[in-house]
Parts: C-alpha cells; structure tokens; sequence
C-alpha cells in the first residue's frame, strides 16, 4: 500500500510543501539564482510535479516545460527522501531514484532541498503520514 | 594540431574553455611534467617549485573544482565542458591531469551528502583554495587488494574471506580507523584529506564497505615515501597508513547500506575521466609524431612525404577520433544520468588508455633514435601512457566487472 492514497493526496502534500517553500523570500531568491527547472516523475501513485522558479513556481500534473533535471521515483521514496530517511546518494545507489540532468545541476538542488526536508515532518504528521 | 570539432553545437564559452586550458596545459603543465620526470628521486618532485607552480596555477584557474557545484564556490561545468577540460590536462601531462582530477575526491563526495559539518569543514574550504593548500587523493587500492576493491556486482565482492586491510568501527559518535593503503594512492603523500573506502562490516566482504573523508593532519595518519614509478612520475603516489584515527561520525558518508552501489558511480565517474584525459594523452603523442615528421629528413625529403608514414599517422588520427568520440559519449551520458551506465565508463578507459599505449608506441617509431632519448618528451609520454593500463583498475579485469553487466 503506497503511503500516498491517491494522486490527489500527494499533490496536496508535496504541491504544498513546495509551495510553501516558493512564498519564502529567500528560498525563492536561491531558487532562482540557480535557475533550474525540476520535474519529480513520481510513480504508486503516479504523478508529476514541478519547480520552476522562473515562472509559474510549482505545478502538479504534466505541464509544457522542459526540465533541466528530472528524477525518476516513487511516491515513497519521495515521502522517505524529505524525511531525511534516505539520501540521494543511497537512492540512486539502491536505483530507488534515477536522476537526469547534469550532475553539477543535480547536486546543486541539494541545498536548496534543505528547508523542504526541515519543513517535511511536521507536514507529514499533520497528514497522518508514517514518520 | 589542434583537433577540428565535430561537435557541431559547441556554444563560444566552451571554445573559449578549450582554447585556454589548452594554453595552461602547453604553457604551464607540459614544461613542467617534462622537468619533473628527469628528477630521479619521486620526493625531489613533490619539493619541486614546478610541481607546485602547476597545482597553485591550477586552482587559481579552478580547474581543481569542475566536478563541484557553484553553489559551493566551484566551477560546476558541465558534462561537455569537463570532458573538454579533462582532454586537454592530458594533452598537457596526463599524471598531473589525474592529480588535478583526484584532488577533488574528498569535496565531490561531501558535496552530494552536504551536512553542515561537510560543508565548513571540506567542501568550502576547499573550493575557496587558491593556492593547493587543500589537496585530496583516493585511498581506496591497498598492498593485498588491487582488482579486489574494483568489482562492484560480482560474487567475489561478496565473499566474507576478502575485504579491506583498512577498517572502520563506531566508538560513540566517532569512526575510529586502522590500516594500509597502498603506495599506488594518487596525491597519497602530499593530500591534506583522503577520502577513504574501507571495510565497516567484514562479513559482508568488499560489500560491506564505506566512504569517508580523513583529514591527512590528524594523530594517527602516517605517509609513506613517494612511490618510485616508471611512467606518470608528475603524478605523486605513496602509501597511507591508519592507527586508530578518529574521525567525526560525519565523516562518513556512504556505510556498507549502500557502499556497492556508490562503488559503482565512482567507477563510472573516474573510469570515464581517465578516457578522458587518455584521449588528450593519445592527442598529445599524435600531434607530437606529426610535427617531427614535417621536420626530419631522410631519403632527401620529410620523413611525412614517405607513404609508410603518413599511413601510419592516418592509423593514429583515426584511434584519437574514436577515442574522443567513445570517452566524450561515455562521459556526457554518464554524468548525466545516475545510475551510470558503467559498462561504458570502463569501455571508455580501457579503449583510450589502450589507444593511448598504440599512438605513443607509433610515435616513437616515427622518432625512430631519438624516440628513445631524453631529447624530446614522447618516451615519456609514452611511459605515461603504460601505467594507464594498470592504474584506476587493470584493464583486463575491468573488462571483466564490466562484462556482468550484460
């Protein structure tokens, strides 16, 4: 049983931890610094979620963009990532995430993840997701 | 000769990267690897003010951080542009290419576990490094375990009965580490920080691994003395030797959970790289070869207007095409998707470290006498090239991880 419930659970969940993180001042100011458009191509459930701080910040479902990275994985791989549980090293080692994109690219979001994951487990709890 | 760029989309800011590390590796790198290999004793060149001449120059134009991101302070090139970059370092002297490349070991590994402690202790520190004061290498062969620690995916890597002679246990919130590596690890006696792969969970043989970052400077590390080489003596090698070092929990940053696996990138990355800079190696030897033969006379006019040597220079140009064709394709996809294809990473290596072999043999025939003399650099480029076919893994068993991918 995934540990989102459905597409829309998720899109509530992650759409809006990203969201969050958009309408921080100085978030969005690094964001754009970095001038990278991320796709996450999530699987159980399926679904696709954007960044890109250029325009129209975040965007759940398929959009007309072209990323500069895209990582591959699942819904709960996802959930585990922001959690901390994970790290993107062991994914990719554990092919539980495939990245796309150059890697300077891809480690550069690691930073700029770091207030997603501080973020993540209070917004997790208050959704009754496993912590 | 400069080579003629069949990449058709390169933009003016990657010419421009060519064409200026191409004139720090004619200017800066290729003296000086010619003056360091005519020393006899390998600790004669790490006191050498041309060997340090070519690492400061070298992170003052921040080539020591290419793989690392700018978030950090680094360059952070892309794919393309590193390759580009990696091929002409080894045009300009393939052991000092390699020590520029390693250098970064330590930082490009904290940078993609960036926790606080990583990133004031060695990722920015060594980013802001302008004058080589922060060096790395990669400790990872050992006396007793060469093809051993290179095998990610195959059933001796699994085997309980071989793993590192270097270990690691968790004593509270500290890693304490004890054992050798050999005198094979590049920039081993002059890094300021090695990073590590060594053995946390034995019953698990060369699986149950991890990857960590140890400061060179803390009680208990001990250098051994310049290894004494036949080919790449530019390139410092020596052993490092661990008593009970500690280090912070930190520290580590890949544990045995998923050591195979990241095993396997760095293979991709590394093995990738030396086709890279292999194939500048292979250019190097090709464009030296040429230009003699435009300038020695026998029979009455340039050794090139004889048949036999322009077929032989063709033979040359066609294995430096294929060699960057191959290490360039290899590269770029790999840096771009993870997990790598690393079947392809090993292919590039073994192919361009072996064209390299072929051209620089072929150069010194071309030479013919004075091939073999001190006079011009290609017996040393070719000596360089040798040890490319053992170092980063032995072709042959290379081949053979490779082959369990299929």
């Amino acid at each position: 049983m995934p540990i989102f419930e459905s597409t829309e659970k998720m899109y509530e969940v992650l759409g809006g931890l990203f969201t969050g993180l958009m309408n921080d001042e100085e978030v969005l100011e690094k964001a754009l610094k970095a001038n990278i458009t991320i796709l996450f191509n999530i699987s159980e459930p399926s679904g696709q979620i954007w960044l890109d701080p250029k325009s129209q910040g975040v965007i759940c479902g398929k959009a007309d963009l072209k990323p500069d990275v895209t990582m591959d994985l699942s819904g709960d791989t996802c959930h585990n990532f922001w959690l901390k549980n994970i790290s993107l090293p062991v994914a990719i080692a554990k092919r539980k995430v495939k990245t796309k994109g150059p890697l300077p690219k891809v480690l550069k979001l690691l930073p700029l993840l770091k207030p997603a994951h501080e973020a993540y487990p209070e917004i997790a709890k208050a959704n009754n997701l496993p912590l | 000769m400069t080579y003629n760029e069949l990449e058709l989309e390169l933009t003016e800011e990657q010419i421009a990267l060519k064409r200026e590390t191409h004139k720090f590796a004619k200017e800066v790198m290729r003296p000086a690897s010619i003056e360091l290999d005519q020393l006899a004793d390998p600790e004669d060149v790490i006191k050498s003010p041309a060997y340090w001449n070519v690492m400061k120059k070298g992170y003052e134009l921040g080539y020591h951080s290419i793989f690392i991101p700018d978030t950090w302070g680094g360059m952070g090139l892309d794919p393309l542009d590193v390759h580009i970059v990696l091929e002409e370092l080894g045009w300009g002297a393939g052991g000092m290419a390699i020590g520029l490349c390693v250098g970064c070991f330590p930082a490009f590994f904290s940078s993609m576990v960036p926790t606080d402690k990583l990133i004031d202790d060695v990722i920015l520190p060594f980013c802001e490094c302008d004058d080589a004061s922060f060096i790395g290498c990669w400790g990872i062969t050992e006396p007793e375990h060469g093809t051993d620690t290179l095998s990610p995916g195959t059933e001796m890597f699994s085997n309980p009965d071989i793993c590192c002679d270097v270990k690691a246990r968790l004593d509270g919130d500290e890693w304490v580490i004890s054992g050798q590596k050999s005198a094979w690890v590049s920039n081993g006696t002059v890094a300021t920080h090695c990073l590590c792969f060594l053995t946390i969970e034995p019953s698990m043989g060369m699986a149950g691994g991890g990857i960590c970052v140890i400061p060179t400077n803390l009680p208990g590390v001990r250098k051994g003395k310049p290894l004494d080489k036949m080919g790449q003596r530019d390139l410092n090698q020596g052993e490092l030797y661990f008593d009970n070092v500690r280090i912070p929990k930190d520290y580590m940053m890949v544990d045995q959970e998923a050591y195979d696996g990241i095993l396997d990138l760095t293979l991709a990355t590394a093995n990738a790289s030396m086709g890279a800079i292999f194939t500048g190696v292979a250019r190097s030897a090709f464009d030296l070869a040429l230009d003699y033969s435009k300038k020695r006379i026998q029979g009455g006019k340039p050794i090139f207007q004889h048949q036999m040597i322009k077929h032989k220079l063709f033979s040359m140009f066609m294995k430096v095409e294929a060699a960057r064709a191959l290490s360039r394709a290899a590269f770029v996809y790999n840096l771009n998707n993870s997990p790598p294809l690393t079947e392809y990473s090993i292919a590039s290596k073994v192919f361009c470290t072996q064209t390299a072999l072929e051209v620089a043999n072929d150069a010194v025939q071309i030479f013919g006498g004075v091939g073999l003399s001190k006079e011009y650099p290609i017996e040393k480029i070719f000596r360089d090239a040798r040890a490319s076919l053992i170092e980063d893994g032995a072709n042959d068993t290379l081949m053979i991880t490779a082959a369990h991918q299929f």
